[in-house]
Formats: structure tokens, C-alpha cells, sequence
């Protein structure tokens, strides 16, 4: 079926221009006001890189809030289907719930009506076009300057000043067009007249993917005697449903959460509409009530069109805030949630590569979902169970006990786990680094991929270990087993300290502390080589035994440095100059020596795995 | 324990700052590091007091050795900016 709309509307345009100049003029105007669309939405994309962001976590704490925001917003960037779209990916990047991103829908459905407002206040009487020229020319100027905000700023105004030229395109148009078309003819009298017209609207604005467009040809249409005030009631009515076609086109790409979103969008505009239907007498009375009382004319269509547009919106959220809850119980049960697949991104997406404000937020979540499944390959692989390692008072204790074996499968599990995932954060960033993003945007999308690379790296190394873990902590084999579990014991706290980090408020953490963890593993890497000497002097274990092992505990030592900067990569100060203090206080490699050299008195060994008191058996390393 | 190293990282920094490669440390960025370094070292003297385990006192001995080693450090940090 898509392959045919293409070719059959540029067949219905050329077709219409074939017949009349006049429809070129009204598509003309109707494509600039769409590209000015375009235009916008590039500006407040450039206006991205976390500012927007911040702003919706905090402007969406309460369904109040969420609205308000959503009113807010609409109105600032003129355009509810945009709004939509940015707020389903938000929802898919899990930033906000879906009670949140109702709120917003709802307060965008209000915030639409002021484009009622300022078409019918300034858009057909006033000369837009005298505004748009210098709109455009001023917006080329500030579009080639380096600073990103300021080509923000230029294709934001550039963007307005095409909606403004499209406007007074389609309005000439109209005014040619009134004596060779009459609308009027699709005029049906009482219910059906109206719903074919609440069709028109729909399909008008799902063609034009605008409600804005609709309401413009539609008040273009009432000032040029094309259509009745009914008509253009019943247009308006359908526009709100047709507005929804973008919300729903930009799910398509979305979770689960995101198809909710434009569910929940669509139940509600066609509430809404069915609702506005029902009661378009007694709507259409409060509209000269209040047209009346303001001072709005009687003949003044377009105004009042206005009126009735923002009423019946209102109405509209008024009536569904009670159901809010329902409404949220029956999207939820329509679109249930997918049983997570761990093995695939959770937050990388469509929708969220729509919007760069998303994407930061997004691809964090997303490094530690990879983090996630690496730490629990990492300790199966060691032949520990996650749960009772981070719930150990004494891990070492909870090792030395842990000698059932675990069976998994490390190379098949990395492929599946960890490396599907690394590839989505690798393609995903490359992706965001295109973007034309600002420097330290574009270094924090980069550190995030290093952070990724040290997680693979991390279960690369523990899958050099699984063949020797599996031979001697499965049954104790004497000092081979205390040394494994040794290695074991350091990695698993390392795990743990990585936990308590991540489970402190960011605002009392400092990623400094991991450096406590870092002078610990060369303390732990030295008193682990001098260990080894001491039972090859003693006789306890042969050369060749040694060396697997050493070669074995370089690897496990690589795993848990590469650990610590995951860490610390991860967890850094997200203001800047923190970050710089945090990177100036950091102990170099050669300061962690110091540090541990200074010690009063050597604490080797310190993992608690009884080496020390190990028996003489001579463990066969491989 | 020396702080050469932290001073050339301080003047690295400085000439970084000059060239506008560096975002401007103030006082109270390097107070609310010294805030967190304290905090994690009275965490380390609790948790001290309350083990009973000598290898695990030992170990978070060391740990308390490195964090007021870092305190020491962000002091000195916090003398030289201010």
C-alpha cells in the first residue's frame, strides 16, 4: 500500500496543476508551511544536547505538571505533533512514565488551539508576508554562523518565517480558487454532513501530517465563502484527529511504551471528536457565549472558530482527567509489555535517534544494561552466584563456599549478551557523532563507547579464566583453589564496590573513592606474584603450574582495573569543572605505588582465602 | 606521600585554563569533592569500629589510608585555588 502513495499523490498534485494555477499556489503554500515546519523542528533539535531534557525530567513530576508542560511547550514550538513525538521518545528512553507522557499529550492538545488563535488573529489579517521575508533573510544570516545556538535561533526563525509565507501562499490561493470550486457541495445536511466533514478534516491533516495546515486551509477556506462556519466546526473537529497520524508514524519505531503513548494519544482526540460531535449544539452556543463576551464579532468566523477549538480541547482534557487511570489500564492491557529480551537494546531506538536530547540519556542507560549483563556473565563465569555475592557480608566467605558449579556457556553467552548489545552502542554512537553535535556533547557519547569497550574487554578476560575456574572451584584442589579463589574473592568486591557506588545519591559519591579500590588490586596484584614465588621456593607448586597461574591472574587483574575505569568513566561528575577536580585529584599509576609503599605494615595477604595456611598439596594449574 | 605530580597536574591545568581548554575550577567545586572524600573516610572509621574480622579491618585500614591521603590532597587543592 506505501509503495502507491508516493506515485498517486504526485499523480493527484500534477493532475490538480494541470487544471488549476491556482492549486499550485495552495500546494505551494501548503509544502513551504510544511518545510518551515521542518525548519523549526531543526532549530530546536540544535537547541538539544541536555537542556531540553533536563527541563522535561523536571517539568513532568505531576499529571498538573506534565500538562502545563505540555501547553507550555506547544505553544512555544507551535506544533503538538512534534511535541508528541519528542515526548514518545523520552517515554522510550524511559526518562518519563507513561502517566507523564499523557499529561504532556493532554496539555499539548491545548497549546495546539493558540495556532487557532494566531492564525485567525494575525494569519488572515494581518500581511504575513511582509513579516516573512525578513524572517527568512535574517535566518540565512544566523544558520551559517559557527555557534549552535544561534543556527538554532536561525532555522527557528527561518522555520516561522516559511509557516508565515505558507500561510499567505495558501490564502491567495484560496481567494482565486473560491469561484471555480464550492466546497460546499460535499455540504450534507444534519449528522452525515458532519462526519463527512470531521473525515475531510482527518484526512486533510493525515495528508498534511499538520493540524496547524488543516486549521489554516480551513480558516482560508471559511473567509473565501468556500465552506460554512458548520463545515468548518466539523474540519476542526477532524484535524484533531487526523494530528494524531504523526504521534502514531513516530511509534512506529518506538517500545512499547511509545506505542502506548500514541494510543493513548489517538483514544483521546477521538473521545474528544466524538464527544465535540454529540454536543456541537450546545458547543457551538458556548462559542457565542463566549465570542460575545470577549468582544468577538458574530460575523467574525474565523476568531470564533478559534474559540471553539480551544473549548472543545479543554473540554476534552477536563473530561478525561477523571479517566486518566482507566484510560492508562486500558493501553496497558492493549499493548502489553514485551518480556524483556535481555539480549537486545532496551533504549537505543528510533525514536530516541529522532532526537538528540534523548540520546545521551538513553545510550547511559543503555552501557549499563550492557554493564548489567557483562557483571552477570562476569560472575557466572567465575562460578558465583550474583545475588549472594552482593548480598555477602564476607565475600570471601561466600566464595570459599561457592564451589557448585554454574554451568553457562561464556562464548555463546557473550555473543548473545554482550556483544549484540556493544554493537548497538557502537553503531548507535557512531550514528549520534554524525549529528553535527557540539564537542563536549559529542566527547560524552565517546566516553560512554570507551566505557562499553572496557565492559567487553572485562568479560573477554574472565573468558580466559572460565577453563581453569571450572577446573579447581568446583572441588578444592588445594593452593590452586585458595589462589582462584583468591582472584575470585578481588573481582567479585570489586563488583560490589562498583554497586555501592552506583547505589549512592550522585550528589554525595565521588568517583575518587575508587581509588581506594585501585591502591587495593596493585597491593593485591604484588602480594599475588609474591605469594607465587614464596610456594615455588616452598615446593608447593611447579613452574609450569605458576606460570598458568600467573598468566591466568594478569588476566583477572586486567579485568578488575578495566572494571574500576568502567567506573569511573561512568560515574563521572557531570558538571564540568567537578569533573576537572576529580581528574586532577586522581592518583596517577606511579602515586598508587606511593600510596601503598607508605603503608605501616604490608597487609598481604589480604583476601582472606587462607593461602597463607594453605595445605602443601601442589595444585596442577593449566 | 608527595605532591609534586598534583602541582604539575595543577599547573597542566592552569595553562590549559589560559588557553580556555579547561573549565574554571572556584573554591566550591573542590570544597564539595573534599565534602564527598570526607564523608567516604568517616564511612571507612565506622565501619572500622564495627568489624570484627581482622582481615577486613586490615583491608579497609588501607582504604581509609588512601582516603585521607585524598582529603590531604584536595586541602592542599583547595589552598591553591582559593
Amino acid at each position: 500500500m506505501r509503495k502507491f502513495y508516493l506515485p498517486v499523490a504526485i499523480a493527484v498534485l500534477l493532475l490538480a496543476f494541470w487544471f488549476s494555477s491556482d492549486a499550485q499556489e495552495i500546494a505551494a503554500g501548503v509544502a513551504i508551511f510544511l518545510f518551515g515546519m521542518i525548519m523549526l523542528e531543526d532549530g530546536f533539535r540544535l537547541f538539544g544536547g541536555g537542556t531540553l531534557e533536563r527541563l522535561l525530567e523536571r517539568a513532568t513530576g505531576s499529571t498538573p505538571k506534565s500538562i502545563l508542560f505540555g501547553i507550555f511547550s506547544t505553544t512555544v514550538l507551535q506544533s503538538s505533533s512534534l511535541v508528541s513525538v519528542i515526548t514518545i521518545g523520552f517515554l522510550s528512553a524511559g526518562l518519563i512514565p507513561l502517566i507523564s507522557g499523557i499529561g504532556i499529550i493532554f496539555g499539548a492538545n491545548i497549546g495546539t488551539t493558540t495556532g487557532a488563535w494566531l492564525v485567525a488573529g494575525f494569519g488572515l489579517k494581518v500581511k504575513i508576508a511582509a513579516y516573512a521575508m525578513p524572517m527568512i533573510a535574517l535566518s540565512i544570516i544566523l544558520v551559517f554562523q559557527q555557534s549552535k545556538l544561534i543556527r538554532g535561533i536561525g532555522y527557528a526563525l527561518g522555520g516561522l518565517g516559511f509557516l508565515f509565507l505558507g500561510i499567505h501562499h495558501m490564502k491567495e490561493g484560496f481567494d482565486a480558487f473560491k469561484d471555480q470550486i464550492d466546497l460546499a457541495r460535499f455540504a450534507l445536511p444534519g449528522a452525515i454532513g458532519l462526519i463527512v466533514y470531521t473525515l475531510l478534516g482527518t484526512i486533510a491533516t493525515v495528508i498534511m501530517q499538520s493540524s496547524h495546515a488543516t486549521m489554516v486551509l480551513i480558516l482560508t477556506a471559511l473567509a473565501a465563502g468556500q465552506i460554512t462556519y458548520e463545515n468548518a466546526l466539523a474540519l476542526a473537529i477532524g484535524a484533531n484527529i487526523g494530528t494524531t497520524i504523526t504521534a502514531i508514524i513516530g511509534s512506529l519505531g518506538a517500545n512499547f511504551q511509545g506505542k502506548r503513548l500514541a494510543l493513548a494519544h489517538l483514544v483521546f482526540n477521538s473521545v474528544t471528536a466524538a464527544v465535540a460531535l454529540v454536543f456541537i449544539i450546545p458547543l457551538r452556543e458556548a462559542v457565542d457565549f463566549v465570542s460575545a463576551t470577549v468582544g468577538i464579532a458574530a460575523g467574525d468566523f474565523a476568531m470564533k472558530l478559534a474559540v471553539f477549538h480551544t473549548i472543545f480541547n479543554v473540554l476534552g482534557v477536563v473530561l478525561m482527567l477523571p479517566l486518566l487511570q482507566r484510560l492508562i489500564g486500558f493501553i496497558e492491557h492493549r499493548i502489553v509489555e514485551p518480556v524483556p529480551d535481555v539480549s537486545q537494546p532496551y533504549y537505543l531506538n528510533d525514536a530516541v535517534d529522532e532526537f538528540p536530547q534523548t540520546m545521551e540519556s538513553a545510550l547511559r542507560k543503555e552501557v549499563l544494561h550492557l554493564y548489567d549483563n557483562a557483571v552477570e556473565l562476569i560472575l557466572k563465569g567465575l562460578n558465583l552466584d550474583r545475588e549472594r555475592v552482593l548480598e555477602a557480608d564476607s565475600i570471601a566467605e561466600t566464595v570459599r563456599k561457592s564451589r557448585t558449579l554454574i554451568e553457562v556457556d561464556i562464548d555463546e553467552e557473550y555473543e548473545r549478551r554482550v556483544k549484540t548489545l556493544y554493537s548497538a552502542i557502537v553503531d548507535f554512537t557512531t550514528r549520534a557523532g554524525d549529528k553535527r553535535a557540539a564537542p563536549e556533547y559529542a566527547d560524552r557519547i565517546y566516553n560512554l563507547r570507551d566505557v562499553s569497550s572496557k565492559i567487553v574487554q572485562t568479560v573477554k578476560s574472565i573468558k580466559h579464566l572460565r577453563k581453569n575456574i571450572v577446573a579447581y572451584t568446583t572441588r578444592s584442589q588445594g593452593t590452586a583453589t585458595d589462589l582462584y579463589d583468591g582472584l575470585r574473592t578481588e573481582i567479585a568486591r570489586i563488583i560490589a564496590e562498583i554497586r555501592k557506588l552506583s547505589l549512592t545519591e550522585p550528589e554525595d559519591r565521588s568517583t575518587l573513592w575508587l581509588d581506594q579500590e585501585r591502591v587495593q588490586i596493585e597491593q593485591d596484584s604484588r602480594s599475588t606474584a609474591e605469594q607465587v614465588d614464596r610456594l615455588i621456593r616452598e615446593g608447593k607448586l611447579t613452574p609450569q603450574a605458576a606460570t598458568s597461574f600467573l598468566n591466568d591472574s594478569a588476566y583477572a587483574y586486567s579485568a578488575m582495573r578495566d572494571l574500576i575505569e568502567v567506573a569511573r568513566n561512568y560515574y563521572i561528575e557531570p558538571d564540568d569543572a567537578m569533573a576537572e577536580v576529580e581528574r586532577l585529584l586522581t592518583l596517577e599509576d606511579e602515586e598508587l605505588d606511593e600510596v601503598f609503599s607508605d603503608s605501616d605494615a604490608p597487609i598481604a595477604p589480604s583476601r582472606d582465602n587462607g593461602v597463607t595456611k594453605a595445605s602443601s598439596n601442589i595444585g596442577r594449574v593449566e | 606521600m608527595g605532591l609534586k605530580k598534583l602541582a604539575s597536574k595543577l599547573s597542566e591545568y592552569n595553562e590549559r585554563l589560559e588557553h580556555g581548554k579547561a573549565h574554571k575550577i572556584k573554591v566550591v567545586h573542590v570544597e564539595k569533592i573534599l565534602s564527598k572524600l570526607r564523608g567516604k573516610a568517616s564511612d571507612l572509621e565506622s565501619e572500622i569500629a564495627s568489624t570484627k574480622n581482622d582481615d577486613k579491618k586490615a583491608r579497609l585500614k588501607q582504604k581509609l589510608k588512601t582516603a585521607t591521603e585524598q582529603v590531604r590532597r584536595a586541602e592542599w587543592m583547595l589552598d591553591k585555588i582559593s
